[in-house]
């Protein structure tokens, strides 16, 4: 599994295609960490990181699938998925090994981005407690961002298609996280408790505002677990009724 | 040792694979025959357990391939239709992560894939980058992954396509090479290929098996002794002329001219009893006859009698019974 886990990673690293999207990632969070700093209120010298953050992830939703797109769409059309399935590693392995991968090129990413925060510390101060609960929420959000990729990667087998699909996903997502609070919605009670309670940008909220609840870390990891159950049980499916 | 019984595969409704049974011993090379569509790429994959079958059962060396997959699979090496590569990484980088894949401890892959670089001639393209090999290169590669972890048994999907003449004789001399500890199986549709290197074939056609046999009995079993290979020298119309004028014959076909006024007719008989008045015949009309010998079909015609009829067979037994008894004949091979 670890073979798999370092090749995954060889691919990302030995291409530009981690760094660029690094260098994108850094190009986003230094744009709303500009912008923050240009709206700031000129009275109090003071701006909130796990809001940038927030402001952060409605664009960084949206490099996930790009990240996520060729996990398995590009086994597939390669032909080098027979590889992984005729070796003695477990279809589970295999999709944790991606997973895995996946999630070390996107804490890179969150740990380049600890140059602001250090920047700032240098400059100012920085409320370090907050701070480590919206990088912990901004963490698992990204794990089931990641999830959700990786699934849409492999019921498609086309990255491109994949990661448009992936796109519209997680606007969906950010669509119906929104949707809750509407009127439209608020006329239906449990309706409205429903999209509460799966919204992952309230939950997120939470994180950044500096509380660290159970149920948020159990939601988030949870969800994680089910889609890559999901991604699992949709490659051995199509062993099945391969096309 | 490999055994497949009742093998059966639908892709939805449509079968793939209908109830086949045979087995790969051990130091064997098989052959595994068949057109296009015939099922041997679903077969071969079912076996190595990229596929998972519809019904039946496949045993590698003890271990269920769908039940004990882990055992099973580190048991075989396998070169897909397209060699499974990383085009974006280096011949011995790629060959690193497979032998990693299989689980070969560390002490040994570099040894391991330094042989089976050896093995196939690649040892010069360590440092290129896959996608940068041509066709020939990349399937060898595939080859020497499928040799990692040193699996008993190796099944191959066509390993020779895309080969050059010297690149194919260099694997079918690898392949009877590593028959000393492997099973093989081995799979094509190009007959001289399978006729130099495997000593038994199963021909598949349809999703059935149609015959397993070794190539030699397989030759032997489709002689018939109501045709003929007749080699005359004299004028050819005259020759046709008489020989249809014969009792008893039913058709001359594929005259082949060897040399001016002498020509190979191959002739269908109703039965063995016209073979002497064809030769009266002919000595009286002063054709001479240079050479008569019973038509012994090639596997290639072997292949294409199988696969064309729709009748099942499964054993050399089975396709006895349907030839003509043959009685002892004074003009055996050649007279």
């Amino acid at each position: 599994m670890f073979s798999l886990y370092k090749k995954e990673l060889q691919a990302f690293f030995y291409s530009p295609f981690a760094y660029v999207l690094t260098a994108l990632f850094m190009l986003i969070f230094s744009f709303v960490f500009i912008t923050s700093i240009a709206s700031m209120d000129s009275n109090v010298f003071k701006f909130s990181f796990p809001d940038i953050f927030y402001n952060n992830f409605f664009y960084f939703i949206f490099i996930i699938p790009i990240l996520t797109m060729r996990s398995f769409a590009d086994e597939r059309r390669g032909g080098t998925e027979v590889l992984l399935l005729t070796s003695p590693l477990s279809v589970a392995q295999i999709v944790l090994a991606k997973f895995f991968s996946i999630v070390t090129v996107f804490l890179v990413m969150m740990i380049s981005s600890l140059f602001f925060p250090i920047w700032t510390a240098y400059t100012g101060q920085v409320m370090w407690s907050s701070l480590i609960c919206a990088y912990i929420g901004f963490f698992l959000w990204g794990l089931v961002c990641i999830a959700v990729g990786m699934l849409l990667s492999s019921l498609t087998g086309n990255a491109i298609i994949s990661a448009i699909l992936g796109e519209i996903v997680m606007e969906g997502a950010l669509l119906a996280d929104s949707l809750g609070g509407t009127a439209l919605v608020n006329a239906y009670p449990q309706l409205d408790s429903v999209i509460k309670w799966v919204s992952m940008q309230r939950r997120f909220i939470y994180f950044s505002q500096g509380m660290f609840r159970l149920e948020d870390l159990v939601f988030f990891l949870s969800a994680t677990a089910v889609v890559i159950c999901w991604n699992i049980i949709a490659i051995e499916k199509r062993r099945w009724s391969h096309n | 040792m490999v055994e497949i019984k009742n093998l059966s595969k639908y892709y939805g409704r449509n079968p793939a694979v209908k109830g086949i049974d045979f087995e790969i011993r051990d130091n064997e090379i098989l052959g595994f025959l068949g057109p296009n569509g015939a099922g041997k790429s679903t077969t071969m994959n079912i076996i190595a357990g990229y596929l998972p079958s519809t019904g039946g059962t496949v045993t590698i060396n003890g271990f269920d391939i769908t039940e004990q997959a882990s055992e099973a699979k580190k048991c075989i090496g396998y070169l897909p239709e397209i060699p499974p590569v990383y085009p974006d990484m280096r011949v011995e980088e790629y060959l690193n992560f497979v032998a990693g894949l299989k689980g070969v401890p560390k002490a040994e892959r570099k040894q391991q894939i330094e042989s089976s670089m050896e093995r196939l001639h690649i040892t010069d393209m360590r440092r290129r980058l896959i996608r940068n090999l041509s066709k020939g290169y990349k399937q060898r590669v595939g080859f020497a992954q499928a040799l990692l972890g040193n699996p008993k048994i190796l099944i191959l999907d066509e390993p020779t396509v895309g080969l050059d003449p010297t690149q194919v004789m260099e694997v079918r001399n690898l392949i009877l090479e590593l028959k000393k500890d492997h099973s093989i199986i081995f799979s094509s549709h190009i007959l001289a290929e399978v006729s130099a290197v495997c000593e038994r074939v199963v021909i598949i056609n349809k999703g059935e098996i149609m015959a397993i046999d070794t190539i030699e009995n397989l030759e032997r079993s489709m002689t018939a002794d109501t045709v003929l290979n007749l080699t005359a020298e004299g004028d050819k119309e005259k020759i046709i002329r008489l020989l249809k004028d014969i009792r008893g014959v039913i058709n001359i076909s594929s005259i082949q001219e060897i040399s001016e006024h002498k020509n190979l007719y191959q002739i269908e008989l109703q039965n063995e009893s016209v073979r002497n008045e064809i030769m009266s015949v002919l000595l009286n009309n002063q054709c001479s006859i240079i050479e008569i010998t019973l038509a012994k079909l090639s596997l290639e015609q072997v292949f294409l009698k199988l696969t064309s009829q729709g009748k099942k067979r499964t054993s050399l037994q089975d396709l006895l019974t349907e030839m003509p008894e043959q009685p002892d004949n004074p003009y055996h091979e050649e007279v």
